[in-house]
């Protein structure tokens, strides 16, 4: 255990962080908007891993001209989920909205089931060149998870804060009935955070393609750690998000890495921490109480 | 005093034996006599019955819970490692105690989470516990699992005849919990908690009793799983699916009630054969997908809700001539 590997598990987590901290503040625009738990998320990640991982076997389409594909792509695919199914649900019971996105979730993971069977892909990228810095590796794929997701995190800030959409959207995330009488049109906000939160899911999408194994499952296990991310940082809270994002992602990385055996269960690490945050600060470490 | 509390508890008995009846004369023919593929099949049915009913006593107080495979997974772990130093009766017995403490700890500390906090935290915990178990391999086994004691040798129809008696426990259980006050209680915690709380109904308690029970009922049900084919594994014992399917089952069937979860329990079980006698063994599962999108937006009352509405139309109709 040198300071070299040290450094060096700290540079991967913090760049894997990327992707976590894109899902998840899809997921909190998305929750903050309209208060809706989209547990299909994961599954629009894993729609955009699987158009990645396609556009580069079949057409050699480079991931990062893929992340740009995906985000319009499963952008446009949110929209349509929405209009079709979830603008129903939002009329329904809150517990009944949970179940009904879970619903949404186990028919997306079988439908990728039945059409890429499940067998594990995986997209070797010679493409995404190497980089040394002193004795640190950076492996090409990494660097591309840490630069999109800073690209989308930032792109996802200004959205938020800079755009008169955005203002839409927080107005609506803090008090929608009085954004309503301020003449906001709620609808077409929760429409708005829903396509952007589904094009951010497709872009982190093209992260976890060149990371990761691709398989049905993988928006599950993500989707569900991005949650409890997006939670236990504050709900609508997206600097939250990436706080969370890096304590999950620095404590599983330091688990894998040092602890004997440590890779099988580091996951469950993160879900631990995410637990007990929970546990003692039930709206989250940067959560403002709603 | 005395006389008017047993008239009251006899009076949901008397509404529901006739249930018990059928459920022990359905499952004990289907034991005996039935096909060796149904026995299995119907083993697989009672196990997720038992699960969705401890799920419908939870989400009665309105504490819907996706964590269901935690205390499953506690119950089959439990009385897996007590039984080579307590045997059966008492591996079971301390087991499912010790399942019952866990959830009430767990339910007190999640006591101020609503919604979907809760929902994610209890989700996260049972993804959280088959790392437990992994760390714990001495006493666990690890990856590599632990084995159970196997009811009568691995007699399917013996098993199955337990099962059915298990499964009619629970339903007593979930009865029990609908007794009117209880009920109505029930149903202003989930729907007006500070209502129910100045109505001086004790919502703390009545929660955390509810999640212990609830608990405690999965923990029996893993108890079971473990029981018939002997071998536990942390993948096997903790996986989500025993936390969806459960709920599937009471929204097909109707929550809010005991016959709902076994009109559930048989109908989806059909349903999952059919597709996947349609589409194959893997991506089957979309069905039971569809069917909790399909009740949630068409049919909030399941199925059973639907039966007491045609009954409703008929009997009105048949008042009106």
């Amino acid at each position: 255990m040198t300071a070299t590997t040290v450094i060096q598990s700290i540079v991967l987590s913090i760049l894997v962080a990327g992707l976590i901290a894109t899902i998840a503040s899809g997921i909190s625009l998305v929750l903050g908007v309209t208060r809706i738990v989209n547990f299909a998320h994961g599954e629009f990640v894993m729609l955009g891993a699987y158009l990645t991982y396609w556009l580069y076997v079949l057409y050699g389409i480079s991931p990062y001209v893929s992340a740009l594909i995906s985000f319009v792509a499963i952008g446009f695919l949110s929209y349509i989920v929405f209009r079709v199914f979830l603008y129903r649900v939002l009329q329904a019971e809150h517990h009944n909205q949970l179940l009904a996105t879970f619903g949404l979730s186990i028919l997306l993971t079988n439908l990728a089931m039945l059409i890429f069977t499940p067998n594990l892909r995986s997209m070797s990228v010679e493409m995404l060149p190497t980089y040394k810095i002193g004795a640190i590796i950076i492996p090409g794929n990494f660097l591309f998870v840490g630069i999109m997701g800073m690209v989308c995190y930032l792109l996802l800030i200004y959205l938020v804060s800079r755009t008169s959409y955005g203002m839409m959207m927080r107005m609506t995330s803090s008090h929608s009935e009085l954004a309503q009488y301020s003449g906001v049109n709620v609808f077409r906000a929760y429409g708005l955070s829903f396509v952007i939160g589904g094009a951010f899911a497709g872009a982190a999408g093209s992260m976890l393609a060149v990371l990761f194994y691709i398989h049905p499952s993988v928006g599950l296990e993500l989707g569900i750690k991005s949650f409890a991310v997006v939670v236990a940082s504050g709900i609508g809270s997206i600097p939250g998000a990436i706080l969370g994002a890096l304590i999950v992602s620095l404590a599983e990385g330091m688990v894998s890495t040092f602890l004997p055996s440590g890779a099988s269960w580091a996951y469950g690490v993160g879900f631990l921490i995410l637990m007990f945050i929970l546990i003692f600060k039930p709206t989250g470490i940067l959560g403002k109480k709603h | 005093m005395m006389e008017r509390q047993s008239v009251l508890q006899m009076g949901w008995l008397a509404r529901s034996w006739v249930s018990y009846l059928i459920v022990l004369l359905c499952g004990g023919l289907l034991a005996l006599y039935g096909d060796p593929f149904y026995v299995q099949i119907t083993l697989g049915i009672t196990i997720l019955t038992i699960l969705a009913i401890s799920w419908d006593i939870l989400a009665r107080t309105g504490q819907i819970s996706f964590g269901t495979a935690a205390f499953f997974g506690i119950g089959a772990y439990s009385t897996a490692i007590l039984h080579v130093y307590l045997g059966v009766i008492g591996s079971w017995l301390i087991g499912i105690i010790l399942a019952i403490i866990i959830a009430l700890l767990f339910g007190r500390a999640l006591l101020k989470l609503q919604g979907m906090y809760f929902a994610i935290t209890t989700f996260a915990f049972s993804l959280a516990l088959p790392v437990v178990a992994l760390v714990l391999s001495p006493i666990t086994g690890g990856a590599a699992g632990i084995t159970p004691y196997v009811f009568w040798g691995g007699n399917r129809r013996l098993q199955l005849l337990m099962c059915i008696l298990f499964l009619i426990f629970a339903m007593i259980i979930s009865d029990w919990f609908l007794q009117l006050r209880l009920r109505v209680a029930a149903f202003l915690i989930r729907s007006h908690p500070e209502l129910a709380f100045s109505s001086g109904i004790p919502v703390v308690k009545t929660k955390i009793i509810t999640f212990g029970v609830s608990g405690g009922l999965a923990a029996l049900a893993g108890a079971l799983y473990g029981g018939l084919y002997g071998f536990i594994v942390p993948e096997d014992a903790f996986n989500p699916l025993w936390s969806v399917l459960p709920f599937a089952i009471a929204l097909l069937g109707g929550v809010d009630s005991t016959l709902g979860p076994i009109i559930g329990g048989v109908v989806l079980r059909i349903l999952e054969e059919k597709t996947k006698d349609l589409i194959g063994s893997y991506g089957y599962q979309l069905v039971v997908g569809a069917v909790i999108i399909l009740c949630i937006t068409l049919m909030p009352d399941g199925i059973l809700g639907l039966l007491k509405r045609i009954v409703r139309q008929c009997t009105n109709l048949w008042k009106k001539s």
